[in-house]
């Protein structure tokens, strides 16, 4: 039974990391390659506090509350560079983190921190949690992408020059996106804390930035329900297809390419296709 | 004589930097595409250089070979990734690329081993001492001047020939030279050639100076090379050439005096970023 | 009809018979990357603790019962380690674990194993953390700073080299050696005049090759794996620059001397195997993992293999007894593997001598040994 709950709790925190990738990539049009540096914020806030004694439900605030901070640099760096630029500087960003984090001692450096508690909930109660806060915050995306917000994002993410044009505040907007993103990225990265209960400056790097941004195409860029159904399945992937062992990485290499080519608009897509292909036959 | 070594080693490495990056900026001149896939070319060059060198000892066929076999892969990941995709949103043709970049690096490790393959006859080995004990090996001297060979005939093309003329046409407007006649798909298709020609050259360099290939040596150019173009100035090929030496020079100073504090891919991007602080559209972009 | 009923009763009775007799596999749990950058480390070892695990059975297994290596790809991720581990406990039902991967996957997966009861042997990856996890945890290899400081005696005291220069990778391994080396340099009279650090991921070393000359030492300690140490003697040699280098385990295969070629001959490197051992073990490891995988051995297979073996003695000396009798039969070990006699201390860090090996004419050889053991003590906490 600890086998699934692991991996359902893996597979929340997952959903978490992407949703918070969504809003700012997906709602809002700012494409970033360097997502994980938020969570590696966000876990490594929550690692150093508990191992300094912290209860874990305080280290979740200051996760987030330290990650939005960063997210909120990057989020003004973003009104400086646009598009590609944009992408590369986030790429930029997460080499910088990673490579500052493995030089600080107080950090654990090469050999990361270890050691940390197991959750004072339980197994179970853990995966609760970490599955009411996936939930919450899908809950919370649908809602404001329905919202007037959302609405102003999905302009943003359409035409900025436009949006501008139109007297909507772009850099606020933006803002905005960033540090909700990034902050939730960084209550996710105390969740993988509590969860793996080892970090270390090779768990949050440039490949896991690049696998959280998969998730979000391969769901549906902007879907709230596809991101999380990408998640779900991509985080597990590796330990589903241990069959396959040696041609693990060959085999999601080759999906995620042929998503590409085939289904572009992610399972969002081929779900709301699928769905019009029933409406049109009854 | 310390910092002149530490300079050329830093434009031996910004030549190796330009040959792979020249590659990028060509096709997202081109087609506004991030062709992360680029990387496994440079590795495929490092392959097939070992390999054909060690089978027929003439490391000149082996690169040669190396550098005409990959041109036209770079064709055929073309046609297999990027033309399909190219009315969807730029990001797609990204996540495929790096898709392929990822599944390349395995398919590397399944046929040729994880351990990597080495030269049986190292070629190149030994160095100069030129005046006051500068040491240059004989590999770096042959990168350096490789690298500047191929850029000049790359220009003459560019400049001169019908061919590289119409390839000049149709990256600056491509609308305006299919009224002049101009085959863009022919364009295309020599674009991707010769950029991941440079990409084997630049493979089989690598190899050459490190004697070893591995499945996963494209993975510090998949990333290295985009943050060269942008910080070049996407699709300004002068720029590329600057920031591939820029990022060169810094690493091999950067490295040795503070190496203590950020790696190399840190310091190469903090670098990035500051620069990008200053000038949005990098240092030749245009406004 | 009654006959032919009869008969096949008689067969399927037989056959029940035949099946309840066939021996209970013992599993054993074996996590090692065969994915990703450390695929190699990863499926030499995997070759070592199935030879190992093959010796075993054709032996006569455990008491009769054949020991079957439950293998899984952690790709040396923790993220991935942690979830093997659950699945080989609860999936599997291991009796006892491997690990064949590098120090984050290994110390995320202690965890589990020692909250679980589950015996978990760490056949060389470097983290200190590892044993600190618990009791259940044992380590078959030298932990880095141990290594790190029998190379500064090596280099100060029995090679009279006193102006070093320090070359680290930056990774656990890397800085858990050089910080080892420079805990006690200044007992040996070791002057280090250069520190230079470089990534995994680095192949090209003209920078620091042309500082290092301008260094002018008497010895290099670099610290790297076969694939980052290779190209970088090579440069040294290539560069001109004839001082010694000294190496450690991770240089220990042969495909350093073929990347580096002739400019391997006299690297120096402390490590666990010692090829030109006599002892039986070692040799009989060598020529059957030779002959079974078809390239030369390397330490990261000798560890695994020993680590097998190690778990195989407690196996059968605690008989089929639970798993907190195997925790203390692996305690008590005192077994002579290929990689050199194995105990543990209390916390589970093993205690041996270190071997130093030499490249001469394209092969590892024997150098010499270091028996200190109060240098070599290893961490007790």
């Amino acid at each position: 039974m600890a086998y699934e709950i692991t991996l359902i709790t893996t597979m929340a925190i997952s959903i978490l990391f992407a949703l918070s990738l969504n809003f700012i990539t997906g709602f809002c049009g700012q494409i970033s390659l360097g997502h994980a540096a938020f969570m590696g914020v966000g876990a490594y806030t929550s690692a150093v506090m508990i191992k300094a004694g912290c209860p874990f439900l305080l280290t979740i605030p200051f996760a987030g509350t330290f990650a939005g901070l960063l997210g909120v640099l990057v989020g003004f760096a973003s009104l400086r560079v646009r598009h590609d630029f944009l992408a590369i500087t986030t790429m930029g960003v997460v080499f910088l983190f990673v490579g500052l984090v493995r030089q600080q001692e107080f950090l654990g450096g090469e050999i990361g921190i270890s050691g940390i508690r197991g959750s004072p909930f339980g197994r179970i109660g853990f995966m609760c949690i970490c599955l009411g806060l996936a939930a919450g915050f899908a809950m919370f995306s649908l809602a404001i992408k329905r919202s007037w917000m959302g609405y102003v994002f999905a302009s943003i993410a359409d035409n900025e020059d436009i949006s501008r044009v139109l007297g909507i505040d772009v850099s606020k907007y933006k803002l905005i996106a960033f540090v909700v993103g990034t902050s939730t990225a960084g209550i996710a990265g105390a969740l993988y804390t509590q969860h793996f209960r080892f970090v270390g400056p090779d768990s949050f790097g440039f490949v896991e930035s690049i696998t959280v941004l998969a998730m979000v195409i391969v769901g549906g860029i902007g879907s709230v329900w596809g991101v999380a159904v990408a998640a779900a399945f991509l985080s597990v992937m590796p330990l589903l297809f241990q069959f396959v062992n040696d041609f693990k990485i060959l085999v999601y290499g080759a999906l995620l390419f042929c998503m590409m080519r085939w289904a572009p608009d992610g399972f969002a897509g081929i779900i709301s296709r699928w769905i019009k292909r029933l409406r049109s036959t009854s | 004589m310390l910092y002149l070594e530490l300079f050329f080693q830093g434009i031996v490495q910004g030549s190796i930097y330009a040959l792979i990056a020249l590659g990028l900026t060509l096709v997202y001149g081109l087609l506004r595409i991030l062709h992360v896939a680029h990387a496994a070319l440079f590795t495929l060059g490092g392959y097939l250089g070992v390999i054909v060198t060690n089978a027929t000892g003439s490391f000149l066929l082996a690169t040669a070979v190396a550098m005409i076999v990959v041109g036209f892969v770079g064709i055929a990941v073309y046609k297999l990734a990027y033309e399909p995709l190219l009315s969807k949103p730029p990001f797609i043709s990204l996540i495929a690329s790096i898709a392929l970049f990822i599944a390349s690096e395995e398919i590397f490790r399944i046929i040729f081993g994880p351990y990597g393959l080495s030269y049986t006859n190292p070629p190149m080995q030994g160095y100069f001492e030129l005046f006051g004990g500068f040491f240059l090996k004989y590999g770096e001297a042959l990168v350096i001047v490789l690298s500047v060979v191929m850029l000049v005939i790359l220009g003459w093309f560019a400049a001169t020939t019908r061919l590289g003329v119409s390839w000049r046409a149709t990256v600056t407007d491509p609308d305006m030279a299919r009224a002049f006649g101009i085959n863009t798909q022919n364009v295309r298709y020599m674009n991707f050639f010769i950029g991941s020609a440079l990409a084997a050259a630049a493979g089989v360099l690598v190899a050459m100076l490190n004697n070893l290939v591995e499945p996963s040596m494209g993975s510090v150019a998949s990333y290295k090379a985009l943050a060269i173009i942008v910080l070049g100035g996407l699709g300004s090929i002068r720029g590329t050439l600057i920031a591939a030496m820029a990022i060169g020079i810094i690493e091999s100073f950067g490295t040795i005096y503070i190496g203590h504090l950020l790696d190399r891919d840190a310091l190469a991007f903090a670098f990035l970023i500051v620069v990008l602080m200053i000038r949005p559209q990098g240092l030749l972009g245009a406004k | 009809m009654k006959i032919k009923s009869k008969l096949m009763m008689a067969t399927v009775c037989l056959a029940s018979i035949a099946s309840s007799s066939i021996a209970d596999n013992i599993k054993v749990g074996f996590n090692v990357p065969l994915t990703g950058f450390a695929a190699a480390d990863g499926t030499s070892a995997l070759n070592g603790a199935e030879l190992a695990v093959e010796q075993i059975n054709s032996a006569g297994g455990i008491n009769g019962d054949i020991i079957e290596l439950v293998v899984y790809d952690d790709q040396a991720s923790p993220k991935e380690s942690v979830p093997i581990a659950q699945k080989l406990i609860e999936s599997d039902n291991v009796v006892a674990a491997v690990s064949g991967s590098y120090s984050g996957a290994t110390r995320a997966a202690a965890g589990i194993f020692q909250e679980s009861g589950v015996p978990y042997i760490s056949a060389y990856a470097i983290h200190p953390d590892i044993t600190r996890a618990g009791d259940y945890v044992f380590r078959t290899s030298f932990v880095g700073e141990v290594q790190g400081r029998a190379g500064a005696k090596l280099a100060g005291e029995m090679l009279g080299l006193k102006k070093a220069v320090v070359v680290t990778l930056q990774n656990d391994f890397g800085k858990s050696l050089v910080a080892g080396f420079k805990e006690v340099s200044a007992n040996y009279g070791i002057d280090i005049v250069g520190e230079y650090e470089y990534s995994i991921k680095d192949r090209q070393f003209g920078p620091i090759v042309s500082k290092i000359r301008a260094d002018n030492p008497d010895v290099i300690y670099a610290t790297g794996y076969f694939f980052t140490a290779g190209p970088l003697v090579s440069q040294l040699r290539a560069a001109g620059i004839t001082t010694t280098i000294i190496g450690q385990e991770g240089y220990d295969s042969q495909k350093f001397i073929d990347i580096a070629g002739t400019a391997a001959e006299g690297t120096i490197i402390t490590t666990s195997l010692d090829r030109d051992s006599t002892a039986v073990e070692t040799q009989d490891f060598i020529t059957a993992f030779e002959a079974k995988s078809g390239n030369k051995t390397d330490m990261v297979a000798a560890s695994a293999h020993t680590a097998i073996k190690v778990l195989a003695a407690a196996l059968q000396s605690s008989g089929d007894a639970d798993r907190a009798a195997l925790r203390d039969a692996i305690a008590g070990t005192q077994l002579t593997a290929s990689t050199g006699d194995i105990s543990f201390n209390d916390l589970g860090e093993v205690q041996k001598s270190v071997q130093v090996q030499v490249v001469k004419d394209g092969q590892w050889h024997h150098h010499s040994v270091i028996h200190d053991a109060a240098l070599l003590a290893p961490p007790t906490e």
